[in-house]
């Protein structure tokens, strides 16, 4: 056994814990939303996959947003992302998310969620059906299994591109940046 | 001594296995209630391992004392129930050290609470401190019963007793009592309908509000422990202990499942319409229970 | 039920046209100085529930009409009759060029936020409203955005095309 297998092996049952554990915020986004509660209710059960909603972003590592996301939806959902502890995971819903669906030319919505925070998959649809909830949240398990959704990790390397490009999109920010760029080890324990 | 010092190593370690198999149990029996498949047995093993690996946020010194606090002091409560035959602090006070210990996991989470910045964990102290204050009158009333009948405060001499002769719950100045005590166990264990110190969607749950990862973990473990010290402690005084661990778990099981049920399908009361409910039918039987107990015991 | 109100409008005001198109719905159109008159004439026949207050963009006739929806609310539940349902809707133009009118909360206390959202997509001013604060929008707008010559795929192509995409550093 080399040292690869033993941390390989020593990573395992964070893996596990991360991947059948996922509780999602539950934040209501856009008209999505309404698919999300006949998929935790009882004919499409996600709770034997290990998904119930969390009450506040600091109990929960999943965040779906269904649905699009206007200018003031967007502050929103970046204090929520940055309260939420870390491995955390973003899930698009959706086609408004991906490139703007429904309102692509629209003054007041944001079209490619991706350049403001980052994202680990996306479902398209409009809106997704129950089904393609549970094999999305499959495809998740083996990002995770395969260290690929590591959408956390590129924001705090990329912090101070994403905060740009949240200060072009909505004005001003009244908020700190959660990393600073002065001292490296910061954030978290 | 060796003995006694293994004994008092294993015995929250067990405690923990059962609460969380309890916890893991009431999911999935919910669930079947619900029409739907429900989780594995083993998801809060899961969640707790997944909530220790998660980077948290803390608020303080205190923030992070408080919910240590809790926890030692629902361990120590453990250290004096007896579990089938095996008691590890046994000729220590018993049920007076008891009552006053089994006070310290609210107030440890309120001591934490009062340090995170967040209006909602003081709406759910004030919930769950009056929620105490309704049902500790009625079990000081059950205790006190219990007590006067067996003329000791040792928990053990009372299930020593019972397997002698016969269950206190069948017999007649304490079935009062006991009835009283098994109306009040949902409100001590936090099931629907008296649940209403985490209430999910209306507090964001309250007391949990500003805990993440490790802080989280520690909170559902604690909540284990809460479950399997009110439920052992109606087993071991009502319900006659048991003479080996298997027995005193399977009528752990018994007295947990129906208030599963009433779980699954009631709402929420109100914090007054709870304590209302406390302190009427339940306080005035196990009034009656003691007094009964003080004329013909005594 | 709708003639005595037609009859009683028009014998009550001057320069004010009164059309039934339908069963349940009156049409009135009249001039700015009137409006206010109107409405609480209105207010006192019965019509106390202001539904709804729009604006609508005519670019080519260069005004804006500004539209007030009346209804009544129906006082006794076990007497109600859909024939007895009425709306009123009355109508005013104002010219396009410095928009502005006269606010209505005094009259109509619930008429406070339709104002505000006005004000900022279509840029008519309200005299005398307690709080013109912008309602749903974030950003600022050189032209409101409900106007017809406001070219909203021009300004997605500027302002939120331009925002690039993150590049990973570590790649």
């Amino acid at each position: 056994m080399d040292r690869n297998q033993i941390t390989k092996w020593l990573k395992a049952p964070a893996k596990m814990a991360n991947k059948y554990s996922l509780h999602a915020i539950y934040f209501c986004t856009g008209c999505g939303i309404i698919e999300v509660p006949p998929v935790i209710t009882a004919r499409w059960d996600a709770e034997r996959f290990g998904i119930i909603p969390a009450a506040t972003p600091r109990q929960a590592n999943l965040f779906l947003i269904t649905g699009y996301v206007s200018v003031k939806t967007l502050r929103a959902i970046i204090r929520t992302y940055e309260q939420m502890p870390e491995p955390k995971y973003t899930v698009g819903f959706g086609s408004c998310p991906i490139n703007g669906g429904m309102y692509w030319d629209s003054y007041n919505t944001i079209k490619h969620l991706d350049k403001y925070i980052p994202i680990d998959g996306w479902i398209a649809g409009c809106m997704p059906r129950p089904e393609a909830i549970f094999i999305a949240v499959t495809h998740l398990w083996t990002l995770i299994e395969k260290d690929m959704a590591n959408g956390y990790i590129r924001y705090k390397d990329n912090y101070e591109s994403y905060r740009s490009n949240q200060e072009m999109a909505l004005g001003k920010l009244e908020w700190p940046p959660l990393y600073p760029a002065s001292d490296e080890h910061r954030g978290g324990e | 001594m060796v003995t006694k010092v293994m004994q008092i190593i294993f015995s929250p370690v067990l405690a923990l296995v059962v609460g969380v198999f309890f916890l893991g149990l009431a999911r999935k029996i919910i669930a079947r209630i619900h029409w739907r498949w429900g989780p594995p047995l083993v998801q809060p093993v899961i969640d707790i391992v997944r909530l220790f690996y998660q980077k948290s946020v803390s608020h303080g010194l205190v923030f992070d004392l408080g919910i240590i606090l809790s926890l030692a002091g629902s361990i120590v409560v453990v250290l004096f129930l007896p579990f089938g035959r095996w008691c590890p602090l046994d000729g220590s006070g018993g049920l007076l050290v008891i009552l006053y210990i089994m006070l310290l996991a609210p107030l440890g989470m309120a001591l934490s609470g009062g340090e995170g910045a967040n209006p909602n964990i003081s709406i759910g102290i004030s919930r769950k401190l009056i929620l105490s204050l309704g049902y500790e009158v009625p079990l000081l009333l059950v205790l006190l019963a219990v007590m006067t009948r067996y003329k000791t405060i040792s928990i053990m001499e009372v299930v020593n007793v019972q397997q002698g002769t016969s269950w206190s719950i069948i017999s007649f100045p304490l079935v009062l009592s006991g009835v009283s005590y098994f109306l009040i166990l949902p409100a001590i264990l936090g099931l629907r309908p008296f649940d209403v110190s985490s209430a999910p969607q209306e507090i964001s749950s309250g007391l949990m509000a500003e805990y993440g990862g490790k802080y989280l973990a520690l909170a559902t473990i604690e909540h284990a422990f809460v479950l399997f010290i009110s439920i052992a402690l109606f087993v071991n005084m009502f319900l006659g202990g048991a003479a080996n661990p298997i027995i005193f778990f399977v009528k752990m099981l018994v007295v947990f499942v129906p208030g599963l049920f009433i779980h699954a399908v009631f709402p929420r009361f109100r914090v007054e319409q709870a304590v209302k409910y406390l302190w009427k039918w339940p306080t005035l039987l196990a009034f009656l229970g003691l007094i009964m107990t003080m004329v013909i015991g005594g | 039920m709708n003639k005595p109100i037609k009859e009683k409008l028009e014998s009550t005001f001057r320069d004010i046209q009164v059309a039934v198109p339908e069963d349940n719905r009156i049409a009135v159109t009249a001039e700015k100085p009137n409006v206010l008159a109107i409405l609480r004439f209105l207010k006192d026949t019965g019509f106390d529930h202001l539904a709804l207050l729009s604006a609508v963009d005519w670019i080519e006739d260069n005004c804006f009409e500004l539209c007030f929806i009346l209804t009544c609310y129906m006082q006794n539940d076990d007497e109600y009759l859909d024939s007895q349902r009425l709306h009123i809707i009355l109508k005013t133009k104002i010219p396009r060029v410095k928009p502005q009118f006269v606010t209505i909360t005094g009259i109509f206390p619930n008429a406070e936020p339709y104002e505000r959202e006005i004000h900022e997509l279509f840029g008519i001013s309200f005299e005398g409203h307690p709080r013109l604060t912008p309602l749903f929008l974030e950003r600022e707008y050189e032209i409101p955005p409900f106007r017809k010559d406001f070219d909203t795929r021009k300004y997605v192509e500027d302002i939120f095309d331009k925002i690039p995409f993150v590049m990973d550093k570590a790649k």
